[in-house]
């Protein structure tokens, strides 16, 4: 009889600790990072996984229950490069915050944005553009698709100089060539330092650059 | 005592469990469903169910326009089967639901790569991204739009980016959306001749799940049960082959609780003939509620009357096991037993039961009036209750 009740005491205490999404028993770092957890209060869980929660006893409980949903990644942490992965994983944030910064400028209103992004690699140039451009427009704003031009002169000495210099630079000579209209305002988004995830933005209005 | 003190912990396991049979039938529907739909492509289909169900109820445009599906492109990392896969069901969603008011425009050269010279200099890029090029070729119709969705893994959840261009000089983005799918949650997998919004799909599930569950079903069962030898030496009572028809009822949704009334018919030539009455209630033992992708096991309980005439009721009636003298004696009629007997048994047992359709069963049956018979063993104990009967069963649901 001991041996059952030690039983019962234990099996519950050892399933939880094996369910329990953070590294631990049976549960290696690697694989917690490749969970994506939400934390639910009691409401959430019972409409979005109704059944899967237990109904509580009538004579209360007597331990606190936190639920969470957890899901296995799409493409786990080594999947692709580090540095792509940390961006896209997190690409509905970071287009959301550029979108919110874009829209907080004092001339933002009545503007035509013109989205450009410039990272290592083109694909995730291209998701990460896409990504601003719909956040912009789900925010009421004009977008175009149209991308300004620079003559191959241009774009050869600016291939040569110094990104600090090389942004202001450009957005002079879009200027000069009349690749942007009066109401277009340009905004580049640039990966500053390639050691590093964070993004930086810049807009082009008028042949002015800005750090946003 | 080992016996005891397992079915005790089964029934505290089953004290607490709620009977909330929708919510147990929703849980398992949901866990099938991810198990179908946990697949990457299968989300990404729902999201353009999602997309395009609800562009058939508020259409982007006021009347049918020309749109060139421009790119879709998958997650980054994934390969180009995806891409065609995602291309291939957005094209036949929209094919299939005029209302939406897209009309799929076949235009080769908005995709393409194209070369294009003016004064201001050489421009090389997709056609839709130029339309001063595809007016020179003569692609560009009048009311032209693109449509590019770009599909993104994010954690645990797919998002699905779309945006429409109108195909002009000043190319403005006339729409964009964003969906994600939640963490988890599977996909509806949706008919895409008949879309439908989410929650109607989501009751359309369980519809079907409901129209299968008849509360009244005709059960028949194969039983074999056999006796324990007794302390008395003799023959053996051979196995009683038994044929059981009757009508089993679900007491709840879940089917957690069930309860049947049958009736038996067991015949061996010159030995007996015997008929029984049973009630008996299954509980389900291995979740809340009935499984609609494995086996379920169910605990159950049962009482029978069981009648029955013949040679081997001398077992039943006497103290001493008949011998090969008594049957011989019994069938060429020198002697005159009374030939019937009727007695009760409590039985219990498991079940594993497939679908609702077939089971199979083993049990042990106490006859509790027979306890003092020496030519009835036992094949095991519950304290004070004797087990004289092990049997087996293989049934069939109608």
């Amino acid at each position: 009889m001991a041996a059952i009740f030690w039983l019962m005491i234990l099996v519950p205490v050892v399933w939880s600790v094996i369910t329990d999404p953070a590294p631990g028993f049976g549960r290696s770092k690697a694989a917690s990072r490749n969970l994506a957890c939400e934390q639910l209060n009691e409401d959430a869980v019972r409409r979005r996984y109704p059944g899967t929660l237990e109904e509580v006893s009538s004579r209360g409980d007597f331990v606190d229950i936190r639920t969470m949903a957890c899901g296995a990644r799409i493409m786990a942490y080594d999947e692709r490069p580090v540095r792509d992965g940390l961006l896209l994983t997190a690409l509905q944030e970071r287009a959301a915050d550029i979108a919110q910064k874009v829209i907080a400028q004092p001339d933002a209103a009545g503007r035509t944005w013109l989205v450009e992004a410039f990272y290592p690699d083109p694909k995730v140039a291209t998701k990460l553009a896409f990504a601003v451009k719909a956040a912009l427009v789900e925010r009421q704003q004009k977008v175009s698709d149209r991308v300004p031009t620079l003559a191959a002169g241009d774009v050869l000495v600016l291939g040569a100089t110094p990104p600090v210099r090389a942004y202001p630079l450009a957005c002079a000579r879009y200027q000069a060539e009349g690749s942007l209209a009066a109401d277009d305002t340009l905004l580049m988004i640039t990966l500053t330092d390639p050691r590093d995830v964070t993004l930086s933005v810049g807009r082009c209005t008028a042949g002015e650059w800005q750090w946003i | 005592m080992d016996l005891a003190c397992v079915l005790a912990l089964v029934l505290l396991q089953q004290a607490d469990v709620p009977q909330g049979a929708h919510d147990a039938h929703l849980a398992q529907l949901e866990a099938l469903r991810a198990d179908v739909a946990s697949q990457l492509q299968l989300t990404a289909f729902d999201l353009l169910d999602t997309l395009v169900y609800d562009w058939t109820q508020s259409p982007i445009f006021g009347a049918p326009t020309p749109v060139v599906l421009a790119s879709v492109t998958p997650p980054a990392g994934l390969g180009t089967g995806l891409q065609a896969l995602l291309e291939n069901h957005l094209a036949s969603l929209l094919v299939h639901n005029p209302r939406s008011n897209i009309t799929l425009a076949h235009c080769p050269a908005c995709t393409e790569v194209v070369v294009h010279s003016a004064k201001q200099g050489t421009v090389i890029a997709r056609g839709v991204d130029t339309p001063e090029a595809l007016a020179k070729v003569g692609a560009l119709t009048p009311g032209l739009h693109a449509l590019f969705a770009d599909f993104e893994a994010e954690g645990a959840a797919v998002v699905l980016r779309v945006r429409v261009t109108r195909v002009t000089a000043a190319l403005p983005v006339v729409y964009a959306r964003t969906l994600s799918s939640s963490v988890g949650t599977p996909a509806l997998l949706r008919d895409e001749q008949s879309l439908k919004s989410a929650g109607a799909a989501r009751q359309e599930y369980l519809d079907a799940l409901n129209q299968h569950e008849a509360r009244l079903t005709w059960v028949n069962r194969f039983a074999v049960r056999s006796f324990a030898q007794g302390e008395s030496q003799g023959i053996a009572l051979a196995p009683y082959i038994w044929l059981e028809t009757g009508f089993e009822t679900a007491f709840t949704e879940s089917r957690a609780w069930l309860g049947n009334l049958a009736v038996g018919f067991s015949w061996a030539p010159s030995l007996h003939t015997a008929f029984s009455l049973s009630a008996r209630a299954d509980r389900l033992i291995s979740g809340r509620a009935r499984s609609l992708t494995n086996p379920d096991l169910y605990l159950f309980f049962a009482g029978t009357l069981i009648s029955t005439t013949g040679l081997d009721v001398a077992a039943f009636k006497s103290t001493t096991a008949p011998t090969v003298a008594d049957l011989l004696a019994g069938a060429l009629g020198v002697t005159n037993p009374e030939l019937s007997t009727s007695f009760s048994a409590w039985k219990i047992g498991l079940e594993l039961r497939v679908k609702n359709r077939i089971h199979t069963a083993v049990f042990l049956e106490a006859l509790p009036s027979l306890n003092d018979l020496t030519t009835l063993g036992q094949f095991t104990r519950l304290g004070p209750i004797k087990f004289q009967t092990l049997g087996a069963e293989v049934g069939f649901c109608f």
